[in-house]
């Protein structure tokens, strides 16, 4: 290949790839953030900085594995190249109609985990419960900062709106208990019984106890709003019921820390982020494609008739 | 400072490195690292993790700031050797809740060791040049080839279908033309195709190795051109099928030959063939085996193809004969531990698992052990004998023979 041509292929990944991260970090720093509580605006801001280059740095790295990933045999041309190419197939593929298939394949196999349910319905529990949690979570987020941020919906705005109360007290607070067992489980098992298939090595150890960290200390901050009584943790707050329980056992005055422990939540969250290409968090991220692939492949070397 | 290739790794293979979630599920059942041995290295997770820190100290994000890390010799040479202790079974990639296709992994991850030249192991490397100094692993003449056919000449018309032609080919395999324990394999195959009339003939001293062993191995190249010869061979014949007796042959042509070249005839699996023909009516078994038999699934025809119905079907055929299944079967049978070049490479680790698959056995109170390969026949025999068992080691057409007599 021409240098010309490399360079042609490094433009029209990277140009596309850093105008998204850009379109991604203006999103994050213009939203109102209006419902976000804390009283000092800097610490909104020194959030705001990390969850912009945490957000950058998983992109990145995620791109950098996908990009060694490119350089193993099968494919033709600079990995970029290749990259490309693989992204070109991929939009394609999605209008076609082994799209359907691919879906059920996910549906079934990377979300259900239904082979890991046939092995262990323990741990095929004890991921649904992190997997599924932490997804939900994520759909959640859309939906709340859609709603709270674009189209100022009253109900998920006001203290005593049906969709404040059982969507960003009640159901965050469902999910998070559904993240928290799953990850109570995990550790139990890891830390505890050691079965002898499961083998812990600092990275398992930090994987885990990174997640626990972030979601305990979502609900601490709960706690600590309710506690506190800061703005949007006043009325109806059994509905937060997790983060109700942990309020209980907070001693008094401790709403005037509410604004450093938000900031210490937001930056590990982002941390968390941060850290996912570049642990074994990023199965999350592989291990669905690997699925795809053998569904989609296996057609292939299906059984002989 | 050694820098590794790592081009000679799937795209797919790459990914999948990065999509084991450590779990250990593969752990507990892998014949060889987990099983026999309690070795970590071996199991599935062992190598990809270690594999994976290689390549990544040379080429992840911290390589690339701070510059690769050489990796020790005897790391990497431990490495290869420990790769090649696994029988490819695939008992991992039924396992795997991540669903990865450790076969295609283990294979590449061979072809990859063989191109950074930290493989193949010395002990597969006279095997390596008897097939490509005399198209066979067994360091045999190719006039030999053929001589199996000699004991059955007037009694079964087993064609030269380089000459004559043929409905079906019959890819005899190299261990079953060579090996005299083994033989019998051709002989009842051969003999079973004639009781039911069957036009079929076989590529004589011109068949050549199937390249299975290379291909195992991590030898491509070589593969690719025992491959080509046979392919050319195929289509000269061109029959309307390619039968086989051996699970590795029929792996190999079914699913890797079709990678290299155009195979236009069906392959399949004497297994297949022979059923077919018994539901038919064109074969029918009536001479009573008043015995329990119960089948050992090679991995090459059951994990690998997913033909498990099949022999259990022509087993059902036998009057008399009672199947019993092990409670490991199927698609979670565990491996004979011949496959993979452990045999040759690792003999103390394949008796072993062997060993334990005859205990399966054992357990069943079966009079017969049955199986469809000629490796697992092999290894498993062996150690039955090695156990005083009074369990018979059969081939499924010496069976089917029998009752067909």
């Amino acid at each position: 290949m021409t240098e010309g041509r490399y360079l042609k292929d490094k433009a029209w990944l990277y140009l596309p790839f850093f105008l998204f991260l850009l379109v991604i970090s203006l999103i994050i720093l213009l939203l109102p953030y209006d419902t976000v509580y804390v009283r000092d605006r800097t610490y909104l801001a020194a959030f705001l900085v990390s969850i912009v280059l945490c957000v950058g740095v998983f992109f990145l790295g995620t791109l950098y594995n996908v990009l060694v990933w490119m350089q193993g045999k099968g494919l033709e041309g600079a990995p970029e190249r290749r990259l490309l190419h693989l992204l070109w197939k991929g939009s394609r593929f999605v209008l076609s109609r082994r799209f359907g298939r691919a879906l059920s394949v996910f549906l079934k196999d990377a979300l259900y985990l239904s082979r890991l349910k046939d092995r262990s319905v323990l741990r095929w529990f004890m991921h649904l419960m992190i997997l599924g949690g932490f997804i939900v979570m994520f759909l959640l987020d859309l939906l709340v900062t859609f709603s709270l941020d674009f189209v100022k919906y009253q109900p998920m705005i006001s203290e005593d709106g049906w969709a404040k109360l059982w969507i960003r007290d009640f159901a965050f607070d469902l999910v998070g208990s559904m993240v928290l067992l799953g990850l109570c489980i995990a550790a139990v098992r890891r830390f505890v019984f050691k079965p002898k298939i499961v083998r812990t090595e600092l990275p398992d150890a930090v994987s885990i106890v990174f997640l626990l960290l972030v979601v305990l200390g979502g609900f601490l901050l709960e706690g600590i709003g309710i506690a506190g009584r800061i703005p949007g943790h006043e009325v109806n707050v059994s509905y937060s019921f997790l983060g109700y329980l942990f309020s209980l056992a907070m001693p008094a005055g401790v709403g005037q820390y509410y604004d450093q422990v938000w900031l210490i939540h937001g930056v590990m969250s982002a941390l968390l982020i941060a850290y996912i290409p570049f642990s074994k968090l990023f199965h999350m991220i592989a291990s669905p494609i690997a699925i795809e692939a053998d569904g989609l492949l296996s057609n292939k070397e299906a059984r002989a008739t | 400072m050694k820098k590794l290739d790592i081009s000679k790794l799937d795209v797919l293979a790459l990914m999948r490195y990065d999509a084991c979630t450590r779990c250990g599920e593969c752990t507990a059942t892998c014949p060889t690292g987990g099983e026999a041995q309690d070795v970590e290295l071996v199991t599935p997770r062992g190598k990809i993790l270690r594999l994976r820190e290689f390549y990544r100290s040379q080429y992840g994000l911290r390589a690339r700031l701070l510059g690769p890390k050489d990796i020790p010799e005897d790391q990497l040479k431990e490495l290869a050797s420990r790769a090649y202790e696994c029988t490819i079974c695939g008992q991992c990639k039924t396992v795997c809740p991540a669903h990865l296709d450790t076969i295609e992994m283990w294979e590449n991850m061979r072809e990859f060791l063989v191109a950074n030249n930290l493989a193949p192991l010395p002990a597969h490397e006279e095997i390596i040049k008897s097939i490509e100094n005399y198209d066979n692993p067994w360091m045999q003449p190719r006039t030999q080839r053929s001589r199996w056919s000699k004991r059955i000449e007037k009694e079964v018309k087993v064609k030269d279908a380089l000459k004559e032609r043929c409905e079906v080919l019959f890819f005899v395999g190299c261990t079953a033309a060579y090996d005299p324990n083994i033989r019998d394999m051709a002989v009842d195959t051969a003999r079973v195709l004639g009781s039911a009339r069957v036009d079929f003939g076989t590529l004589g001293n011109d068949e050549g190795c199937c390249g299975s062993t290379l291909l195992r191995t991590g030898l491509i190249d070589s593969a690719k051109k025992s491959a080509e010869k046979n392919i050319a061979l195929f289509e000269k014949v061109s029959p309307s099928f390619i039968v086989t007796s051996c699970a590795g042959c029929y792996k190999t042509i079914r699913q890797d030959y079709p990678r290299l070249g155009k195979v236009s005839a069906k392959v399949v699996h004497a297994t297949q063939l022979v059923g077919e023909l018994i539901e038919d009516k064109k074969l029918v078994p009536s001479k009573r085996i008043d015995a329990k038999v119960t089948f050992h699934d090679p991995c090459h025809l059951g994990r690998h193809n997913k033909l498990y119905d099949e022999p259990r079907k022509i087993l059902e055929s036998i009057p008399g004969l009672k199947l019993v299944e092990m409670e490991r079967t199927r698609e979670e049978s565990r491996c004979c531990g011949a496959g993979g070049g452990v045999k040759t490479a690792f003999p103390d680790l394949a008796q072993k698992i062997a060993a334990m698959r005859v205990e399966d056995a054992e357990k069943t109170g079966a009079d017969i052990l049955a199986t469809s390969c000629p490796f697992c026949y092999q290894s498993l025999k062996a150690a039955l004998e090695a156990k005083g068992s009074r369990i018979r080691m059969a081939d499924l057409m010496e069976l089917v023979r029998e009752s067909c007599a």
